[in-house]
């Protein structure tokens, strides 16, 4: 695939470097790691146009199936009028939290916003997501980076492989 | 590696594989509704050659169980005694009569339409059991040696099996429409194993255009329909011709004299049929005892003269091989003639297509002769005469120039007499159509045009009347799973998705899920509303059919969802019954 490499924000430059990471989250539930990458991500760009519809959309999205793509790695997002571009938060928890019950031990959380007509970098995103996660390799470095500064290098090497 | 052991996976990963391959194969053949159109035609085209098949098999077996004999309709006439002679039509036409009574009780309700009504002015719609009816009526009538054609219910039986067929796979209104049509054009391509002529007969005469996107269906419904008779038969081409050529263009002139005359003679004999009828519907007597009375014409006719039985085929095979003088022609056409005026009018099933090739070969012969008399350069075999006069006859008859030229072509397979047969033809239509505005078929059509509000198939020209109900949805929250089981069961390449009110919500497109589906860690993750396209364009129920066409050209799908004012879902509009509405909507309605 031709992809057009000055484009700020395609889908594999955004995980190389995401809006928001944290690396000790402290939350207790899957509900509060979503609000919690929320607040952030507001702070963080301008791109995030209506915070409390986005928060109502992430949170609805979650309610109707697992955003879990493995045992210990979820995906909440949502296809939402309140963002102008892909936003993403990172973040790693510092205990393990229950998303749901089939779920009860998350350490790496990917928040993710697409504007509604944006389909196809929606999946992309979440494709490329799940591609990098698969590497059990760079799943322990994620949970082994010590800084932000490691956990954004960690990312960005795993997206250029 | 590990190996994945989970059922639900296992399964999962399968489909997925299982959608791939559906998109490489759509991708390679591309096939488009049109393509399946053609399947479905072909279809159509075997199962109508079977069901002329065992009409004409049944018409045999009712022949051979009334007379005795299992020849031709005249020999085994020649061979019965005076009286069965006289009686054979008219019992014949007794049974007739019962299996219509009989039959009027099983179908109640049911309109009478046949299968160029239910194309030209309906939905497609040919009701079956009173065509069945009609067809068993017609075997007695025709098995009795009444002089009417046999092919006519042929026809209608192939269309019949089309029209339930289509009817069963919930055909839209123009598809079936189309199908029935692939139906008719089946049943002429195996009556006169012709597919030719088949599919322009029905392309000129019902459905009055030879646009593509209805000749090509029409074309391989009567291919098919000509094979599989065929194979099953031994039949080759359907009157074997001496060769006839055209000798001189010296000719020429008396050929064209030909045009005029079987342009003249052509509404003449279907005026007469019309009167006959009249005459016999003024008598106020009972159908069965009118179809009696009609037997007992030709049965009396048939004492002296039994060439007047049956549909006039072996009469013109031997007029076309110069077998018949023409002395005893002349009494025979004119026998046959008042036969053919006596069945047609007293309502006995069956077709005058036949016996109107008959009218034509003895008109051409004739005239042919009598030029040859007295000028032989004018006319050098009066039997290639007949042959012209055939296709000249039945072109003034159908007004269908085209049709008729290539159907005697087809039936004699006598190439080196086109150019007098197709002067002839023109001429013959055009003399015919300056007498009388009206055709073999243009009769029926337009009674029942006038009883049928809207006049044309598509009263209001409205995006509603060729919608396809009731379209495969998924709510909002289905699963990558079960988006891509859809995907393989039906043949679409959107999904809708509804709420729980039927609200359509927006489409899911399997343009936007085919890089991913290798992937399925994917499909436990993606929902529909994840990858829901919410700005899919959607036509109005009441929309006109060239607003429905606007949306389609800017947006590439074969189907648009039919949305109404209140967001519901009412179903699809596909493109392809769009452009065939749009096809027929352009010639004139023939109705009007």
């Amino acid at each position: 695939m031709i992809t057009l490499s000055f484009a700020l924000n395609t889908p594999t430059e955004l995980i190389a470097a995401p809006d928001v990471v944290v690396t000790d989250l402290r939350v207790t539930s899957g509900e509060e790691a979503i609000r919690a990458l929320h607040q952030r991500l507001r702070a963080a760009t301008p791109d995030v146009k209506d915070a409390a519809q986005f928060l109502k959309d992430l949170l609805e999205r979650a309610a109707i199936s697992s955003v879990c793509i493995a045992a210990d790695v979820a995906l909440p997002h949502a296809r939402t009028v309140a963002v102008s571009r892909i936003v993403l938060a990172v973040a790693r928890t510092a205990t393990p939290v229950t998303f749901d019950a089939e779920h009860p031990g998350v350490r790496l959380v990917f928040l993710i916003g697409t504007p509604k007509a944006a389909v196809a970098e929606y999946l992309q995103t979440v494709a490329a997501l799940s591609r990098l996660l698969k590497n059990a390799a760079t799943r322990a470095d994620l949970l082994a980076a010590p800084t932000e500064a490691d956990f954004r290098a960690v990312l960005a090497r795993a997206q250029r492989r | 590696m590990n190996v994945v052991t989970d059922p639900a996976k296992l399964l999962l990963e399968r489909m997925l594989r299982l959608l791939r391959w559906r998109v490489w194969i759509q991708e390679k053949l591309q096939p488009t509704e049109w393509q399946v159109t053609l399947l479905w035609a072909g279809l159509v085209g075997f199962l109508g050659a079977l069901s002329s098949l065992v009409f004409s098999g049944l018409a045999e077996g009712v022949h051979q169980l009334l007379t005795g004999s299992n020849a031709g309709v005249v020999e085994s006439m020649k061979q019965l005694p005076w009286w069965a002679v006289l009686v054979l039509p008219a019992a014949g036409g007794l049974l007739a009569g019962l299996v219509l009574m009989l039959g009027k009780h099983l179908t109640r309700g049911e309109s009478s339409t046949d299968y160029m009504e239910a194309i030209l002015i309906g939905s497609g719609n040919v009701p079956i059991r009173s065509s069945l009816v009609k067809s068993a009526a017609a075997l007695f009538s025709i098995g009795s040696g009444g002089s009417i054609g046999r092919e006519g219910p042929m026809v209608q039986l192939a269309a019949v099996m089309a029209s339930f067929l289509g009817r069963w796979r919930q055909f839209t209104p123009p598809q079936l429409r189309l199908l029935v049509a692939c139906g008719a054009a089946a049943g002429i391509a195996s009556a006169y194993n012709a597919p030719i002529a088949g599919s322009f007969f029905v392309a000129e005469i019902i459905l009055g255009t030879i646009a593509m996107e209805s000749l090509g269906p029409l074309a391989v419904s009567a291919v098919a329909a000509a094979l599989t008779v065929r194979v099953l038969t031994s039949e080759a081409q359907l009157y074997k011709v001496p060769e006839f050529k055209l000798n001189s263009p010296l000719e020429m002139p008396a050929y064209i004299a030909l045009g005029v005359i079987a342009g003249v003679l052509a509404p003449w004999f279907l005026r007469s049929l019309k009167r006959s009828e009249g005459l016999f519907v003024a008598t106020k007597f009972p159908l069965t005892v009118r179809l009696m009375l009609g037997g007992l014409v030709v049965g009396a006719l048939a004492i002296q003269v039994p060439e007047v039985c049956g549909n006039g085929y072996s009469v013109v095979v031997n007029i076309l091989n110069g077998r018949v003088l023409w002395t005893t022609l002349f009494v025979i056409v004119v026998c046959k003639w008042l036969a053919t005026a006596a069945s047609f009018g007293s309502g006995a099933p069956g077709g005058v297509f036949t016996p109107s090739l008959f009218m034509g070969a003895s008109a051409g012969y004739l005239f042919g002769f009598a030029i040859n008399s007295v000028w032989p350069g004018g006319a050098g075999d009066p039997r290639a005469f007949a042959l012209v006069g055939m296709g000249a006859f039945l072109s003034a008859v159908s007004h269908a120039p085209v049709m008729a030229v290539i159907m005697l072509f087809e039936m004699t397979l006598s190439y080196d007499i086109i150019l007098p047969l197709m002067l002839c033809s023109v001429v013959a239509y055009y003399t015919a159509k300056g007498l009388e505005g009206r055709s073999l078929y243009s009769e029926a059509l337009k009674k029942k045009a006038a009883e049928t509000p809207g006049g044309s198939a598509f009263g209001l020209g409205q995006v509603a009347e060729l919608m396809k109900r009731k379209p495969p949805t998924l709510p909002r929250g289905a699963h990558f799973a079960e988006i891509a089981r859809m995907f393989l069961s039906m043949r679409v390449n959107n999904l809708y998705v509804t709420d729980t009110e039927d609200r359509f919500l927006g489409a899911v497109s399997l343009h936007d899920i085919k890089p991913y589906l290798g992937e399925p860690e994917l499909a436990e993750l993606v929902i529909a509303s994840d990858i829901l396209r919410e700005d899919f364009p959607r036509v109005a129920p009441d929309a006109t059919l060239s607003e429905a066409l606007g949306r389609f050209l800017n947006f590439e799908a074969e189907r648009l969802p039919v949305v109404n004012g209140e967001g519901k879902l009412l179903g699809s509009l596909a493109k392809g019954d769009l452009l065939l509405a749009l096809v027929e909507m352009r010639k004139k309605p023939v109705a009007a």
